[in-house]
């Protein structure tokens, strides 16, 4: 393969991976904390690109695309906010069957919303004018928006570093990954910490939603799709590691990008990213960064 | 409407479950007349299709019973019980297509064959991991299959699937074709009702309830969710080609992930702890459907999510944890509060043990050795984990029928040696001899097996199984009788049970289930899961922690007296020192993972280096209050 055409592929695996990483990021920051894998995970992404896709059009050209961003983190965080309180408060404590077909449900239900509010058909929408065009690298044609992507993705991933490791909400996230039981007795509301962590998890989503948006089609199938790349991802990375997250995502849009650079392979590519998955978690059961269940 | 209610009965007994599987199997032979009839009377149904509808119900039921094998019995939920039921189509399809139209029914017969062979392929992978990552795992070996069954276009047919497979002339009518497939499908069920109920059936449920308790009474955990991976697969294959065989079809979509919501509705909403439940799930699933998808084709997932959701919120149960749930609200509406059908018991087993009796029990049966010969002898064991050095080169020597103690601060490495002892952790070096043979870093079941138990820990049973099935499933478990699939779990060794729940004074509450009982009472089981496995040597971990001193008292005179009469040796950590020093006969001091001392009581007592730290440990006390 000539160095051209690697980049090309390199660079497809990295915006891939860009949009990718938010989202797996959100599932396992909610699994960390919240010790749930939500099904759902996958059409709070749906729903957020739709979302966008509906406002940018009304809004045209120059706010569209941040008045859509703005919307679908709005309807995102807020739907979550509806999903914790509404259904996840009264499984926590249920065995994980329950958690997976609660959530399993919401993903009929949204996906049927989503039908309902936006119609069955695909749209499409463009990024911002300034970021519409392409650059010539070494003879390849880029566009502007992927670099844009892995930016915004770098960016967010900093944000909720520093969320996490040097706030105060961070601090007491991190307390109810350990011992919940313990940090509601110094007096912090546990309950009402789940909710704003699912919120956030939620907005994550919808911020891969909204990324996604002007790259790709938006359409019906997006959230299961998303769902078994986002959990490949997890698993890969170890669920509840947001480093996981990154290396997860890494590998799952190279191995996409590379597999569809070739003709044998291109519709396996998504066959090497389970056998990958399934490898990873023979040898190192619970991810390459995960801890093990207690 | 509270004088229909009161009709019901306050709980499913054995009768309503014979009688429900009576009056499933009935309907199933009485479908196609029944069908014919409905068609006289209301002309715009039509028989042929409702008998088509019923060969459908009838093929959802077999593939949703064999996936409550995992959900409801042994508590597995993967992703990839779909994968299985589509090779079981595309097998009849592929020798269909493959031998220009070879008879169907060689095909048939072919299905659970490849299923059950990729089925414990992948399962060996699968299991590799536990919990939410097995399911995730077999997420990852369903899309694969999917991904081979789209791409692989000379023998799969690839997007489009393979169509129209001819059955043989005397199955293409509908109704032969519908009492070829329920009969298929009754025996299957047959089959998977013995397997429930056997010994075989109770390791996978002793899984379910407590997988952890499950392998220290001998059961081989992993090797038994392989077998029933397995046997699941295997009827999920003859599932799918019943699909294949009346359907005359097999498609891509069969084994794409999602697919799976359909036995897990229809599992869940019948109820995942009845056999018979999912036949009840996949009649309303199948009607629920039909009728949606005629009059709402667009929203028919909408309403199924809302149905799977409210049952998970509501009543998790299942449809036949319904009546029950009607005689909970009609006695809060008669007696206008909330009143719980739970019987508890109140901690009273403890407090009337008839320790001669509990010696007598037959249950009982250690071997008697002479005392002074070693039982136990751990060679300079240590654990490191990381940097932190728990348990450091420990040498001991625990002596036939002696009572020994090991005490020590906390950190002192007290758990984490009982760990290394039972298997639960492998030690970094150093070795353990049990009875003469090298246990160390053996699995927990083996270690089980070969007469180290443990009893009073935290407590540690199958809270859903009733307190006589807690002592039974594991007596079976440790006598290595789980592997056989026939059989009736719930007759053996139900005598020598209750006479030993007779002893420790739970005779009484024989039949409820485990987890109602107080916590005393469950420690109390506990204790007689470990004189019914008759081991040898039997650790106990804080065994009085959380008891009231008259309870105490109580539990550890059975204890010392058990072990005398019956030559048993104890190995336990302790608190109390007053527990300590009125049992034991050797106490061996820990002290920051390694052996400060060991010694009589009344040595180890005048220590005064065991004073002095135990007095640090008063005065670090101290300074962080």
């Amino acid at each position: 393969m000539d160095p051209g055409k690697f980049l090309l592929f390199t660079m497809a695996g990295l915006s891939e991976a860009a949009f990718l990483f938010i989202v797996a990021a959100g599932l396992s920051l909610v699994f960390g904390a919240l010790r749930v894998i939500n099904m759902a995970h996958g059409s709070l992404y749906m729903v957020a690109a739709f979302v966008t896709a509906v406002v940018a059009a009304q809004m045209g050209a120059v706010v569209g695309f941040w008045s859509g961003l703005l919307a679908a983190v709005v309807v995102a965080g807020a739907l979550g906010a509806v999903i914790e309180i509404v259904v996840l408060k009264r499984v926590y404590q249920a065995e994980h069957l329950y958690q997976l077909l609660g959530t399993y449900a919401l993903t009929l239900i949204i996906a049927g919303g989503v039908r309902y509010f936006f119609g069955a058909n695909f749209r499409t929408i463009s990024p911002p004018d300034f970021l519409n065009g392409s650059v010539s690298l070494l003879g390849g044609s880029y566009s502007v928006y992927s670099f844009f992507m892995i930016g915004a993705a770098l960016t967010i991933g900093g944000g909720l570093w520093l969320m996490l490791y040097r706030s105060p909400l961070g601090r007491n996230i991190r307390a109810a990954v350990s011992d919940p039981v313990l940090l509601n007795a110094t007096g912090v509301n546990v309950s009402r910490l789940y909710t704003v962590v699912f919120m956030i998890g939620a907005i994550l989503a919808g911020l891969g939603g909204v990324l996604v948006a002007p790259s790709q089609v938006v359409s019906l199938d997006m959230d299961t799709n998303v769902l078994v790349l986002a959990f490949a991802i997890s698993v890969i990375g170890g669920l509840g590691s947001i480093v996981g997250s990154l290396v997860g995502a890494l590998i799952v849009g190279l191995i996409e990008s590379f597999g569809v650079s070739n003709h044998y392979t291109a519709h396996l590519s998504i066959a090497f990213v389970f056998i990958v998955m399934a490898v990873v978690l023979t040898v190192r059961p619970s991810g390459l960064f995960g801890r093990p269940e207690p | 409407m509270t004088g229909l209610l009161s009709l019901l009965p306050a709980r499913l007994g054995d009768r309503a479950r014979w009688a429900g599987a009576a009056v499933f199997v009935l309907l199933a032979l009485a479908l196609p007349p029944l069908a014919s009839f409905l068609e006289q009377v209301n002309p715009d149904s039509s028989a042929r299709f409702t008998i088509f509808l019923g060969t459908g119900v009838m093929v959802l039921t077999l593939w949703a019973v064999s996936y409550n094998l995992m959900l409801g019995y042994t508590g597995l939920v993967s992703f990839a019980h779909a994968a299985y039921y589509g090779i079981g189509a595309y097998t009849v399809a592929i020798f269909y297509t493959k031998t220009h139209g070879g008879p169907l029914l060689v095909g048939l017969a072919l299905a659970p064959v490849v299923s059950v062979v990729l089925g414990f392929v992948t399962g060996l992978v699968a299991l590799r991991a536990v919990r939410l990552y097995f399911s995730l795992l077999t997420l990852a070996i369903s899309q694969l299959l999917f991904a081979i069954a789209t791409q692989w276009y000379d023998v799969t047919g690839g997007d489009n699937g393979l169509h129209g497979l001819t059955p043989p002339d005397v199955l293409s009518d509908y109704a032969p074709m519908y009492y070829f497939v329920a009969a298929s499908v009754l025996v299957c069920l047959l089959l998977m009702f013995v397997i429930v109920r056997s010994p075989f059936g109770a390791a996978l449920q002793a899984i379910r309830e407590n997988r952890d308790r499950a392998a220290s009474v001998g059961i081989n955990v992993k090797a038994y969710e392989l077998a029933v991976f397995t046997v699941a697969s295997m009827f999920a294959g003859v599932a799918g080609g019943l699909y294949a065989f009346y359907q005359q079809e097999a498609f891509p979509q069969m084994l794409f992930w999602t697919s799976n919501a359909d036995p897990v509705i229809v599992a869940l909403l019948g109820g995942i702890q009845s056999f018979l439940g999912p036949a009840i799930g996949a009649i309303v699933l199948t009607v629920l459907r039909n009728y949606l998808s005629k009059n709402f084709s667009q929203y028919v997932d909408v309403v199924l999510g809302a149905i799977v959701l409210a049952l998970v919120l509501l009543a998790p149960g299942g449809l036949v944890s319904l009546p029950q749930l009607f005689v909970r609200l009609r006695n809060q509406f008669r007696r206008g509060e909330p009143v719980t059908q739970v019987e508890e018991s109140a901690g009273e087993a403890i407090r009337m043990l008839d320790v001669q009796k509990a010696v007598e029990a037959e249950a009982i049966q250690a071997a008697a050795i002479e005392t002074g010969a070693v039982l136990l002898r751990l060679e300079g064991l240590s654990k490191r984990f990381g940097g932190l050095r728990a348990v450091e080169d420990v040498t001991l020597e625990v002596r036939q029928g002696d009572r020994h103690a090991i005490i020590g601060p906390n950190g002192a490495g007290k758990s984490t040696l009982f760990n290394l002892l039972t298997g639960r952790l492998k030690p970094t070096s150093g070795r353990v001899w049990f009875d003469g043979r090298d246990i160390t870093g053996k699995p927990v079941h083996v270690i089980a097996k070969a007469g180290i138990g443990r009893a009073f820990q935290i407590t540690s049973i199958f809270p859903r199984l009733t307190v006589r099935e807690n002592l039974q499933y594991a007596m079976l478990a440790h006598r290595g009788r789980t592997r056989r699939p026939v059989g009736i779990a719930n007759r053996i060794y139900r005598d020598e049970a209750m006479t030993l729940l007779e002893a420790v004074g739970l005779g009484g509450y024989a039949d409820l289930p485990a987890g109602q009982l107080s916590h005393g009472d469950q420690r109390a089981i506990e204790l007689a899961i470990s004189l019914a496995l008759g081991s040898k040597l039997i650790l106990l971990d804080e065994p009085t922690a959380g008891m009231s001193a008259f309870e105490t008292q109580k539990a550890m005179e059975l204890v010392r007296r058990i072990a005398t009469e019956r030559k048993l040796t104890l190995l336990f950590c302790e608190h109390d020192m007053e527990v300590v020093f009125g049992t034991a006969r050797t106490v061996t001091v820990m002290h920051q993972g390694r052996i400060l001392t060991e010694g009589t009581p009344e040595q180890v007592r005048r220590n005064p280096e065991v004073q002095k730290i135990y007095l640090g440990e008063l005065e670090m006390e101290e300074v962080t209050a």
